[in-house]
């Protein structure tokens, strides 16, 4: 002993033992010995700590195996479980009560070996506290609590299945007797969070009581009168139970009773608010007609355990209702082992039902309520649209893709709620169910929900109220809802205002409504994901608003200095972190505007990668980390590395057509002005041009294309202008036989006819020679422009087999002989237009349509 | 386990074969598959379609479990369907029928939930999207279409559009032979090959082709690979071509425009798939091989025999268990994908039974919510507890309301002791009287 009193240091294994002992000795009230509790027990949880940071209870080291050590310990160890006994089968029932939870702790720690050794002779020891003779709470709560601890220990080893079964059925009596008989709602929490553990680990023990389970917990639930917490958590039990007999039915006879005991209550609770027939709706989706009905929840008629509730005030009854749904959410979130048959549509019926009522009168009604109910009402209605939007969300996580046939419905029910939303909280939540739409169902969905997440997020980012002040918490918390509020949006008063009115800048804010940060966080977040899930599909119309919103958004949020995200002390956690949260969330939507696929270059690049590049530099935040990924992942959109993979794309097509995007009324007539010698210069500033607004992408490829250009001169431009015009056309009408008409019918509309009563007539003459003889031609000498014209012909008109044999099967001669036809008309459309310019440097733009009579002669000359 | 299935359409059974030794798995008896008409539902069972005879007015599909090589569940759709589908879970199976309709099947119930008028002619192929929520068409009539599942089960944003699908891509002026997919959710690519001799790059986002390749043969079989930096396309003339995605290409090369090189297989190629891992693609012919090129060095690493017939169907299906003979583990391991349970596809759409109509079957989500320790928790909140019953706010209230006590039970003493001294006065003056009286009496 002396010797091993002797240790090296903390970590010597030698220490252990001694330590344990003396832990014994100071902190372990003795049995016999009336010792005052209140000293000793305080010091619990630092025994406990010491206990587990040193692991003292787990017997063994890797680096010691020193029998007279292993010997020393072992004895401890059994010092302590001998204390531990003695203090369990004290009257006293403080030290009842601190043996019960250090044998918990123990279950926890000690060694394999041991605890299989004595785990039986623990399990019989702690039952008898939780059986009738012991009435402390305290001692059944801890019971309780350790029975647990034993249990879950317990089920990983697979060796002691059978027996560990046998065992947990022996708790199954005592544990409905404390829910039935004992009258203390911490000890149902205590029952409740066993026999969570039981269901888990042991599903078969609870079998044969099965009802008997069900009725219990469902007294409690329905008769509403506890805590929430407590509430949920027999809520949760009830909602696995059907894992205990682990087959299809019973998980569907569960959803069904559960869904009609919130159908009955709401019927009876909305009573005068919503019209009869929604009544038999619920009802007729519930229960097949002809089929029998179920068995009431826990076989009581679910209003009889409610009623009295009921009748001893008017208020609703929400806690009932509410733990119900918690428990449909469990159900469908939870794994079970089988395949089940989930009442979708009754769901979704209940979920619209809950969400359509609030507080207002259906006109057809007479006044069925007093007012008071009504405001009583109304006060609650909150928590259960809040309960039937988490349920919503739980129904597209347990259905996942196959959702889709209800899909339709489920969108029409939120934007629907989207449009009378007016709380906070609600808000929020509604933007997650938006998320999970969004991350479940895919880009078909982003196309559809797109419309109503921008216009909801509009409104929520852009009312000033929240980034120039504080929130102030009474704005966060659930208010009452007040029929009168119900229309939100800007331009109605809150109430609410005033206690802003404080703050300095609100002058000019007074006329809008306000947003908690949190509901900013929440649009913020929802934009994000609709630009990383949506943003390449029909998304033109929306995004370059969308784009420079986040941005502002961003700008707002980083202009007051840098978010804490560590909880300051003083503060309780939420209002220190939210700002940081805030500026988090736009930025990352920023991110995503910048990366989501777009047609043009993000057009607030710089601006962007200036605040990433501010971020960055508050080293050791989330937010600096994030910054940092940004700069990085935004590097690969300046310097792209993939080539572009588009033939077709207007923009990349050639200049003169990428300029007539931006400045439509100027590109023909631009065109035109151009002769040989200005066209070097011309071509120049058309590149810059372009440079300034497209990527390096496109300056990589001009590259390439650049010697082509040369080689075609200038004539080669209208000849490019034209087909990039008949690309366009034939990819409104693909169908389109003829390229020239088409051609025609589009320059009437987009410009004005007399202005390009000359280019048209000679493209057309262009193209069609190139159609008649030269499509491979055009390829050989010319590489940028021969990619194109082939593009552009089988894209305009069709092409059948033929045309391809021809393609595949023609030879060097032939591109010769048409290369030199089509070069043969080059200099006469640049004789043209040459001439057209000395004409245009004298006199303007009116003469124009003289001189371009001659030009298509000049061309059906030549050819 | 990744294993590669292969069917002929020639009755060759369907081949197994584990793709990293090369093992020959179980084969599956009886199936004489259409190009694209087998397929792996959510990696539990396979499902193919049976042509036998093309004239014949009926075909029908047939389940396989993956642990027994007869056919078990037989369906008779209403029409030869010859491409199908399932998306990633394996909830859903599409057919495309040959007079141009798809439709779209439940699996865990079979009801035929939709049905819609897709192209003029027979539907050659099926594809869905990476998220499941878009399924792709090619038809006999040339045209691609893009549909929205979404649009395709909501009746009233139908009425509302002119039109069911997303996209119509009509450019293709053949029979469309093969459509792939690429990455990128809503700003994908999607490559189809016809038999004009093209292979046509269309972009998902802006719903217009980007790219045409002509290629000197015919092309039957396309894979992008998983890079998307070229794709290949496997021709009648018995090579593999790879044409340029992101990839460059110099235009000056034996083959045409955007064709980096070929691979060259003797006979025409008949099917491909594309392995990420391993960079291996797979091409099917029609002397009934199946060759596995290694891409990097473009060599045939492996070949499987599966027929004498051509090959037209290669999938490359990743199981979570391996294929063991002994069923009875198989079945313990899967017991999630309880097989038997699958009913037969039905015919017609019948909403009859309202009951079935109103419930979906799922598999729940496989949440681990498993309970931890709580003894060291407890310990801290009762002591907490007990603390805060100590503690000077909580006495303080306590001190109150025994003060308040206190002053209800000297009032209720002061009421009872007048009540006792009211009622000894009346009994002392009753004596007192008395007493005279009886004095009296005895006086």
């Amino acid at each position: 002993m002396a010797k091993l009193d002797q240790f090296e240091n903390m970590y010597d294994v030698g220490s252990k033992p001694p330590m344990l002992r003396n832990l014994i000795r100071h902190y372990l009230p003795a049995a016999n010995h009336p010792r005052d509790l209140n000293t000793s027990c305080f010091e619990l949880p630092k025994l406990v700590s010491v206990l587990q940071t040193h692991r003292l209870l787990s017997e063994s080291d890797s680096h010691s195996v020193d029998p007279k050590l292993i010997n020393a310990w072992k004895s401890a160890v059994d010092d302590w479980l001998g204390c531990l006994l003695s203090l369990l089968s004290s009257d006293m029932s403080d030290k009842c009560w601190v043996g019960i939870c250090l044998l918990g702790v123990t279950c926890q720690e000690c060694s394999n070996q041991r605890f299989l050794t004595s785990y039986s002779v623990w399990l019989d020891n702690l039952l008898s506290h939780i059986q009738p003779p012991s009435d402390s709470q305290l001692v059944k709560i801890a019971s309780c609590t350790s029975l647990s601890d034993l249990l879950t220990r317990l089920a990983r080893f697979f060796e002691v299945k059978k027996d560990a079964n046998s065992l947990a059925g022996k708790l199954i009596q005592p544990v409905l007797k404390l829910l039935n008989e004992d009258n203390v709602e911490a000890v149902w929490e205590g029952a409740a969070s066993l026999l969570y553990t039981l269901i888990t680990f042991f599903p078969a023990s609870i079998h044969h009581s099965y009802d008997k389970v069900e009725a219990a917990i469902a007294s409690k639930i329905l008769s509403g009168k506890f805590s929430t917490i407590t509430l949920k958590k027999l809520g949760y039990c009830l909602a696995l139970l059907p894992k205990s007999k682990g087959d299809k039915d019973s998980w569907s006879l569960m959803m069904q009773k559960i869904l009609i005991s919130i159908n009955d209550h709401l019927n009876e609770a909305f009573q005068g608010v919503e019209e009869e027939a929604k009544y038999d709706e619920a009802r007729r989706l519930l229960v097949t007609p002809g089929k029998d009905l179920p068995s009431p929840l826990g076989g009581h008629t679910s209003l009889e355990g409610g009623s009295y509730n009921r009748t001893s005030s008017e208020r609703l009854p929400t806690a009932t209702i509410s733990t119900l749904m918690f428990c449909c959410c469990k159900m469908l979130t939870s794994s079970y082992p089988v395949q089940v048959s989930a009442p979708v549509r009754s769901i979704l019926a209940l979920v619209e039902r809950l969400l359509r009522v609030d507080g207002s009168l259906p006109p057809t009604m007479l006044p069925f309520m007093t007012s008071l109910q009504r405001e009583l009402m109304c006060s609650e209605l909150p928590v259960l649209h809040a309960y039937s939007l988490e349920l919503l969300i739980a129904v597209i996580k347990g259905m996942r893709r196959q959702l889709l046939p209800h899909s339709a419905y489920v969108v029409r029910v939120v934007t629907r709620y989207f449009k009378i939303c007016a709380l906070p909280e609600l808000r929020i939540k509604l933007y997650s169910v938006i998320r999970m739409l969004l991350l479940s169902m895919g880009v078909g969905m982003a196309i559809y929900l797109a419309p109503d997440v921008i216009d909801n997020a509009f409104s929520d980012l852009n009312s000033p109220a929240g980034e120039d002040f504080e929130i102030s918490p009474a704005n966060t918390g659930p208010a009452l809802l007040q029929p009168s509020n119900r229309k939100r949006k800007h331009g109605t008063k809150t109430g609410s205002m005033e206690k802003q009115g404080a703050s300095p800048k609100v002058g000019e804010s007074n006329t809008h409504q306000t947003t908690p940060i949190t509901v900013k966080i929440a649009a913020v977040d929802s934009l994000e994901l609709l630009l990383t899930v949506g943003a390449a599909s029909k998304s033109d119309s929306w995004r370059s608003s969308i784009d420079s919103l986040l941005l502002r958004t961003a700008i707002n949020s980083c202009k007051r200095g840098w978010g804490n995200v560590e909880n300051n002390v003083f503060l309780p956690h939420e209002p220190a972190s939210v700002w940081a949260d805030f500026q988090l969330s736009s930025l990352r939507a920023l991110l995503a505007s910048f990366l989501a696929p777009a047609r043009v270059r993000p057009p607030y690049l710089s601006q962007g990668l200036e605040l990433f590049r501010r971020g960055k530099q508050e080293a050791g935040t989330t937010l600096a980390q994030f910054c940092g990924y940004a700069l990085f992942s935004l590097e690969v959109l300046i310097h792209p590395r993939a080539l572009p993979l588009d033939d077709f794309h207007p923009a990349y097509h050639n200049p003169t057509d990428g300029a007539s995007n931006r400045f439509p009324e100027n590109t023909y007539s631009g065109s035109q002005k151009q002769n040989s010698l200005f066209l070097s210069a011309a071509q120049r500033t058309e590149e810059g041009a372009i440079k300034s607004h497209d990527d390096d992408l496109y300056n990589k490829w001009l590259e390439n294309e650049n010697n082509a250009f040369k080689d075609m001169r200038d004539t080669s431009r209208p000849n490019d202008s034209s087909l990039a015009n008949v690309l366009e056309v034939s990819e409104q009408e693909p169908a389109a036989a003829n390229a020239d008409l088409h051609m025609r019918g589009e320059d009437e509309i987009v410009v004005q006819p007399r202005r390009l009563e000359e280019p048209i007539p000679k493209s057309q003459e262009i193209v069609s020679a190139n159609a008649d003889t030269s499509r491979p031609a055009v390829g050989t000498n010319l590489e940028g422009g021969q990619i194109e014209s082939k593009k552009v012909l089988s894209a305009s008109d069709r092409l059948n087999d033929i045309d391809h044999d021809m393609l595949s099967g023609v030879d060097k001669a032939n591109f010769d002989t048409v290369g030199r036809k089509t070069s043969s008309t080059l200099p006469n459309v640049e004789k043209g237009s040459s001439s057209m310019t000395h004409l245009e440097s004298e006199s303007s733009m009116d003469s124009f349509p003289n001189i371009v009579d001659a030009d298509p002669d000049t061309d059906s000359d030549s050819d | 386990m990744n294993v590669v299935i292969a069917s002929s359409s020639i009755d060759g059974g369907i081949g197994c074969w584990d793709l990293q030794t090369g093992a020959e798995q179980l084969r599956y008896k009886t199936c004489a598959s259409p190009p694209h008409g087998l397929a792996s539902i959510g990696s539990s069972f396979l499902a193919c379609s049976q042509l036998r005879d093309p004239s014949a007015t009926s075909g029908h599909v047939l389940y396989w479990s993956w642990s027994k090589p007869q056919a078990q569940v037989k369906s008779f759709p209403a029409e030869p369907i010859k491409p199908i589908a399932a998306n990633s879970e394996g909830s859903y199976i599409v057919g495309g029928g040959s007079s141009g309709d798809i439709y779209f099947w439940e699996v865990a119930t079979g009801r035929l939930l939709k049905k819609w008028h897709a192209h003029y002619r027979a539907v050659t192929c099926l594809v869905f999207s990476e998220d499941d929520s878009l399924l792709i068409s090619g038809s006999e009539d040339g045209c691609v279409r893009v549909w929205s599942l979404f649009m395709i089960f909501d009746d009233v944003r139908q009425q509302q559009a002119s039109h069911l699908y997303e996209y119509s891509f009509t450019e293709h002026t053949l029979r469309v032979t093969d459509i792939a997919m690429g990455y990128g959710g809503g700003n994908a690519i999607i490559v189809s090959a016809s038999e004009d001799r093209t292979c046509k790059v269309w972009s998902l986002s802006r719903g217009r082709l980007l790219r045409n390749v002509v290629f000197p043969s015919i092309i039957d079989a396309i894979a992008i690979d998983s890079g998307e930096h070229v794709f290949y396309a496997g021709g009648r003339d018995g090579k593999i071509y790879i044409a340029a995605l992101n990839a460059e290409s110099s235009p000056s090369n034996n083959y045409g425009l955007h064709i980096i090189g070929s691979l060259t297989d003797q006979r025409p190629v008949t099917c491909m798939a594309y392995s990420a891992e391993g960079n291996l693609l797979l091409s099917g012919s029609e002397d009934g091989m199946i060759r596995v090129w290694d891409m990097k060095t473009k060599n045939i690493v492996r070949m499987f025999r599966h027929s004498k017939g051509p090959v037209n169907n290669i999938l490359i299906v990743r199981l979570s268990y391996p294929l063991n003979r002994s069923e009875s583990k198989v079945q313990a391991s899967s017991r999630r994908h309880e097989f038997s349970l699958h009913p037969p596809l039905e015919k017609y759409a019948n909403s009859s039974d309202e009951d079935i109509d109103n419930k979906t079957i799922i598999t729940l989500p496989d949440t681990i919510d498993l309970p931890s320790y709580l003894s060291s928790q407890l310990i801290n909140d009762h002591i907490k507890q007990l603390q805060q019953q100590g503690s000077s706010a909580a006495a303080e209230m306590e001190v109150k309301r025994l003060k308040l006590d206190g002053q209800r039970s000297m009032e209720m003493f002061q009421q009872l002791k007048k009540v006792y001294d009211n009622l000894q006065e009346f009994c002392v003056n009753e004596l007192l009287d008395g007493q005279p009286m009886d004095g009296s009496k005895g006086n």
